[in-house]
Parts: structure tokens; C-alpha cells; sequence
């Protein structure tokens, strides 16, 4: 069952991929009309929503261990982390290489930028913790469970921080044809399927490293 | 005159991948002075740690007094008192300021008379305006065991007690737990100095490989083959 | 009730008797302080004519370090002879210990405080226009630092790098606070016109007002997150 949905879910990537940059170009009111570059967001924006879809993972995974004590709670979480940094770095990547080519900066402290830069942070913290402290597994999940439900408390605060501040993120793409929507779908399909089954894997390493030490 | 003080059912703990506790069940009732012996790693302090409430079983439950320490901790931990090897006093505050923050935090009523006659018995008097910090090692532990008995508890636990003492400190604390245990009390303690344990106690029992493999009163055991066979099967089994 | 707050005044007492005969960590916080402040100050020579702006950010920066210094003492104490297995062992929840450790955290970053706001004021030459509004941004930015910092610092208590690790968890966290923050302190010390302020003309859209709401909102929904979550985070 998972080697068949990997299949698909590769097939679907590269699909996507191939369509976007060979027939998927998106306009928009832009300085420069022919950068292929602005191709960027067939990868930025389901970055962005795989970053912010595993931080709420990370979430039910904290109360649920914090709830049941369940180890595999935890084997969750700590997949997700991994697959949620790697999403948050192609977000800040592809954002920052978009933002140099459309507005000419790599980096402003616009509302999206700092949610990005925040996220990325968040999950990298997430990781240091995980790794450094000290005592029993149990300890450590319990304490990483407490520190993802205060993290992902910080989020909306960057959003509500984000209705003060001026915003040079405008969502300015739009799509004339099926040929620049198909890709994007099967873009957004095809990432979310990618983060479900890199945590399905990592999740499943995990739980068989656990048992390997337990005998 | 014989309630159960102590009651923990099936109780088993794991650290990671390793067990330490495996199915442990025993009833402690008024009265009874019980050491725990065993190896390192044996679990003694584990399972002192989880009737103390400091750790939770990964199954199983403790009662104190008939109260869960996990449902009702706060009952729970009014009826108990523990020491160990470190005094868990603050160095910086004077032995009267230890006591009264530690009645303070049980809700002992009317404190100062008891907490003057507490260090007048435990021979503390004329330390009380000293700070925690410039005690011995000696002066040190009377005054943990002051501030574990300070609310009056039923029940004292202790976890390597005489770690560190001299002759004449280790006299003086088990003539405290006598005394505590000839008032009624309960005790449950943990020391790797069998001989002085069962000066104490009237009740043994011994951790091996995670299980409760032996339980009787001192007064039916042969102390000298007690502890022959006691280390005799700690040998067979390293 | 009347038991809560007999231990809650315990525990704040004992903690505050501890820490002023200890002298440790206040007198580093203010001398970390000040450092921070004058070496942002010599640093800020460069730029002509930003004390004004500079000098909020000196203040901001300095209160977190220095906050930090007092989170992490707060429960390094309690490691001294495992006097926080006396307090588990004591029939007091632990929600209460975190109050507790939350106000004098409160105190010592307000102790901090005054001395440190005449030395910003001298050395970045600022004007006050607004005491009160002052005080309580302070107040507000004190309590938001306190209340994530107490937690996570009860949190590395038995990690080796404890003073590096706390730090990056409480920043992490304060991150989306400094825009409304450093912004409610450019307006308190004039640094941007009042009438500037929510016309668009600046990168913060808000006034001091949406500036104070925030961190009120901020404050109030982390303290009792952490509140909640301390009890976990407390136990081995």
C-alpha cells in the first residue's frame, strides 16, 4: 500500500514539475513579466502550507502524548519535525530567491517573511531541544510535547503582529489557463502526499529503532 | 492498629528500553519499619520515588492512607515525610526559615511551639539561627529529618539515609526512627548498610532483576545467613 | 484558596530571601545590562542622530539578556541539594510553584528596571513623554519575558548547556513580540510623532494602543499556557 502511494505520489511530483516549467507560466503585474523565476510558487506556496500543515501536526501529537503518555505519539512528532524544518527551509529558500527577483531584496520584515522566518526558527529550536536534553526518552517527549503546544501558541501571535505591519507580499499571482492551474494542483497534491509519507517512513524507522533497543 | 499505610498494586516502571520494576506489589500497615535491599540498580530507589509520588509507574497505582497519590496527591502527600542523602534544605535560609517554609507549605497550623520543640528533640535548638549553608554533614541531616517531619506524618521515607554520616550521626538517626516507629509511624527505607537496616527495621524485603523476590519480618530471619544468602545471590546472579 | 496563597507567599518570600542573601544574579543582570546598553551606544556612534531610535532597542535587548540570567537562576537554586523534590514532595500544586517563581522573576526584571532606565535615558540622551506609559510597557514586556522564561527554565535544569538552551527557547518565542513592543517605546520616548502613528507612514500600521493591546493579548495567553503546561514540565 505505501510503495504504491510513494509511486504516485513521485509520479505526481514530477508531473507536476515538468508541467510547470515547461507550460505553466504564471502572469502577473510584475517589473519583469518573463522571469521564469515566478515558476518559483508552484514549490513556494505548498511549502508553505506542508510547514504550517505539519506545525499543526506537531500539535495533536504534543496533546496526544501529553494525554496518553503513548510512545508512538511521540515517534510522530518527531517525524513531523524533521519533514516540517526541511518544508519551512524551501519556504524561507524560495521565498527569499522570489522576493530578490520580483522586488529586487532578498529579505524584508513584511508580515509572510517574518511568519516564514519565524516558523523555520521554531522548528529548528524544536529539533536542538529534541537532541540536548538530557534523561529518559519519556522525559524528553514529554518536555518537546510542552514546548510544540507553547510554539505553535506562538503562530497566531505572528499573524495578529502581521495586521500592523505593512505587507509587500501581495498575492499577486493569478491563472489564466488549466495549464498553469493543473500544475499547481497537482503541485499542492503531490508535496502534501510527499509530507505524508516522509513522516509515514521516518515514523515507521522510529518505531522499529524502539523495539530493536527494547530487545 | 495494623491499617494498610503503604498499598502498591502491580507497579511496574521501564526507562527507556531497560525495566526496572516488574509487577511489584506490597502492603505496608501501621507500625511496620520495612528496608528495602537489593543491588544496584536493583529499583529501590525508583520504587520509593513512585510511592513518594515523584515518579509514575508506567502501570499500576500507590495508595497512601487509602488515598492515590496520583488522583489525590494532595492528601496523599500531607500523610508522608521523606529524606535521602541530600538534605533538601535551602542553603541560604536559616534552620528555623527551612522549617517554617516547609510548614508554611503543609499548612501546619500553630507551627512555631512544635517547630521549637521539633529542634529541642532533634537537638537543633541552638543551631535555628544558623544558615543551612555553614551546617555539617551530621547537623545537616537532623535538620532534613526535622523538616520531614514537620507536618506530622504517618509515614517517613527514606532513601539512603546514612550516606555520608559519621558514627555518631548514624546513632542519633536511628534512634530517631525507632523512636518514630515506637510513636506508630511507618517507615520504608533504602541502605545499602544491611547491618544498620535491620537495627531499624522489623520487615525485609529484596529487589533482584526488577522483582520482589523475598519478603519477611526480621524477627523470623537468620540475620548472619540472611545476609550470606542475600549476597550469596547477588554473586550467582552478576 | 486561603492555602494557595499561603504557599504562593511562601515560595515568592523564600525565593526573593534567597536570591538577595545569595547576591548572585542580580547584580550580574544590572552590569550585563549596562554593558549591553553602552556597547549599543558606541556601536550606534556611527549613525548620526538615532539615539532615539537606538536607544528602545538597547533598552528591549538588555531586558532580555538580563531577563534571562534571572530565569535561569530560578530554578538552578532549586537544584542545590534537590530541594525541588521538596517541593514536589509538598502537597502544593505545581501551578502554584510557577506563580510563584513568575512574580519574583517579575520583581527581579523590575528591580532591573530602574535602575536601567536612567542609564538608556543618559546614554541615548531620550525624552519621556509618557510615564506611565512607560511603566507599563515595561511592565507588560517584563511579564511576557517571565512568564515563557520561568517555564523554560524549569524545563533545562539537568541539560549541560542550560544557559544557551534556555536562551534560544525564550527568544524564539518573544520573537513576534519586539515588533509591537519596540515600536510601543519609540512612541512613549517620541522617538515617532503621535500623529504618525497608524496613517500607513510607517512600517507598523498601529498605534500605541493596538501596540499595548498586543502584548496584553500576548501576556495574557502565555501565562496561562504556561500555567497549565508547568506541571509536566516539572516532573522527572
Amino acid at each position: 500500500m505505501r510503495n504504491i502511494l510513494l509511486f504516485v505520489t513521485l509520479i505526481l511530483f514530477l508531473a507536476s514539475t515538468w508541467t510547470a516549467l515547461t507550460k505553466g507560466r504564471i502572469e502577473g503585474p510584475s517589473a519583469n513579466p518573463d522571469s521564469p523565476v515566478r515558476n518559483i510558487i508552484y514549490t513556494h506556496v505548498p511549502s508553505s502550507i506542508c510547514s504550517l500543515a505539519c506545525f499543526t501536526v506537531l500539535l495533536v501529537t504534543a496533546i496526544g502524548y501529553l494525554a496518553t503518555g503513548n510512545e508512538s505519539w511521540d515517534h510522530v512528532a518527531s517525524a513531523t519535525a524533521e519533514v516540517g524544518t526541511v518544508f519551512a527551509t524551501v519556504l524561507n529558500a524560495t521565498g527569499s530567491i522570489f522576493s530578490r527577483a520580483e522586488w529586487g531584496i532578498w529579505w524584508t520584515p513584511s508580515p509572510r517573511l517574518i511568519t516564514a522566518a519565524v516558523l523555520w526558527f521554531l522548528y529548528v529550536v524544536y529539533l536542538i531541544l529534541r537532541s540536548s536534553l538530557p534523561g529518559s526518552k519519556q522525559r524528553r517527549a514529554r518536555i518537546c510535547a510542552v514546548f510544540a503546544i507553547i510554539a505553535f501558541l506562538d503562530v497566531p501571535m505572528v499573524l495578529y503582529t502581521a495586521r500592523f505591519m505593512e505587507d509587500i507580499h501581495k498575492a499577486s499571482f493569478s491563472f489564466d489557463n488549466w495549464w498553469q492551474r493543473g500544475p499547481f494542483i497537482m503541485g499542492m497534491v503531490s508535496t502534501m502526499l510527499l509530507a505524508a509519507m516522509l513522516i509515514w517512513i521516518k515514523t515507521d524507522v522510529l518505531k522499529i529503532k524502539s523495539r530493536l533497543e527494547a530487545e | 492498629m495494623n491499617d494498610i499505610v503503604i498499598n502498591v498494586k502491580s507497579v511496574s516502571k521501564a526507562f527507556d528500553t531497560r525495566n526496572v520494576l516488574r509487577d511489584i506489589a506490597i502492603d505496608i500497615g501501621t507500625g511496620q519499619a520495612v528496608l528495602v535491599c537489593g543491588i544496584n540498580g536493583a529499583g529501590k530507589t525508583t520504587l520509593l520515588r513512585i510511592i513518594a509520588g515523584l515518579l509514575q509507574p508506567d502501570i499500576g497505582s500507590v495508595k497512601l492512607c487509602g488515598y492515590n497519590i496520583r488522583k489525590d496527591p494532595e492528601k496523599a502527600k500531607s500523610k508522608f515525610g521523606m529524606i535521602s542523602h541530600k538534605s533538601m534544605v535551602y542553603p541560604e535560609l536559616t534552620v528555623l526559615e527551612n522549617l517554617s517554609f516547609f510548614a508554611t507549605l503543609y499548612g501546619v497550623k500553630d507551627s512555631d511551639a512544635y517547630i521549637t520543640k521539633l529542634l529541642q528533640d532533634i537537638g537543633l535548638f541552638s543551631y535555628r539561627y544558623d544558615t543551612a549553608g555553614i551546617l555539617s554533614r551530621g547537623l545537616l541531616q537532623r535538620l532534613a529529618i526535622a523538616r520531614a517531619l514537620v507536618h506530622r506524618p504517618v509515614l517517613l521515607l527514606a532513601d539512603e539515609p546514612f550516606t555520608g554520616l559519621d558514627a555518631k550521626a548514624c546513632h542519633h538517626l536511628i534512634n530517631v526512627l525507632n523512636e518514630f516507629t515506637k510513636n506508630g509511624g511507618t517507615i520504608v527505607m533504602t541502605t545499602h548498610d544491611i547491618d544498620i537496616g535491620i537495627r531499624c527495621c522489623n520487615r525485609v524485603v529484596v529487589l533482584d532483576k526488577s522483582n520482589l523476590i523475598f519478603d519477611a519480618r526480621t524477627s523470623d530471619i537468620d540475620t548472619a545467613k540472611f545476609l550470606k544468602d542475600y549476597i550469596g545471590y547477588a554473586r550467582s546472579a552478576t | 484558596m486561603r492555602y494557595f496563597w499561603f504557599s504562593l507567599k511562601a515560595i515568592f518570600i523564600k525565593d526573593i530571601v534567597t536570591e538577595l542573601r545569595a547576591k548572585q544574579v542580580l547584580p550580574t543582570m544590572i552590569v550585563l545590562g549596562m554593558l549591553i546598553v553602552w556597547v549599543l551606544r558606541m556601536a550606534s556612534e556611527a549613525v548620526l542622530q538615532s539615539e532615539a531610535v537606538i536607544g528602545p532597542v538597547a533598552l528591549w535587548i538588555a531586558f532580555l539578556f538580563a531577563g534571562l540570567l534571572a530565569q535561569e537562576r530560578s530554578f538552578a537554586t532549586e537544584q542545590q541539594q534537590d530541594c525541588i523534590y521538596a517541593l514536589l514532595l509538598a502537597p502544593v500544586d505545581e501551578g502554584t510553584i510557577y506563580l510563584a517563581k513568575l512574580f519574583v522573576n517579575i520583581v527581579l526584571l523590575s528591580i532591573f528596571e530602574i535602575i536601567i532606565i536612567p542609564v538608556v535615558i543618559v546614554a541615548f540622551r531620550l525624552n519621556i513623554n509618557n510615564w506611565p506609559a512607560l511603566i507599563g510597557v515595561l511592565l507588560l514586556g517584563n511579564i511576557a519575558i517571565s512568564s515563557v522564561g520561568t517555564l523554560f527554565s524549569a524545563i533545562v535544569q539537568l541539560s549541560r548547556a542550560r544557559g544557551a538552551l534556555l536562551s534560544i527557547l525564550v527568544l524564539v518565542i518573544l520573537m513576534p513580540m519586539m515588533i509591537p513592543a519596540t515600536f510601543a517605546l519609540l512612541f512613549v520616548f517620541g522617538a515617532i510623532p503621535q500623529e504618525m502613528a497608524g496613517t500607513g507612514a510607517l512600517a507598523f500600521i498601529g498605534t500605541l494602543g493596538s501596540a499595548v493591546g498586543y502584548m496584553i493579548t500576548f501576556d495574557a495567553v502565555f501565562v496561562v499556557a504556561c500555567w497549565l503546561l508547568f506541571g509536566f514540565a516539572i516532573k522527572e
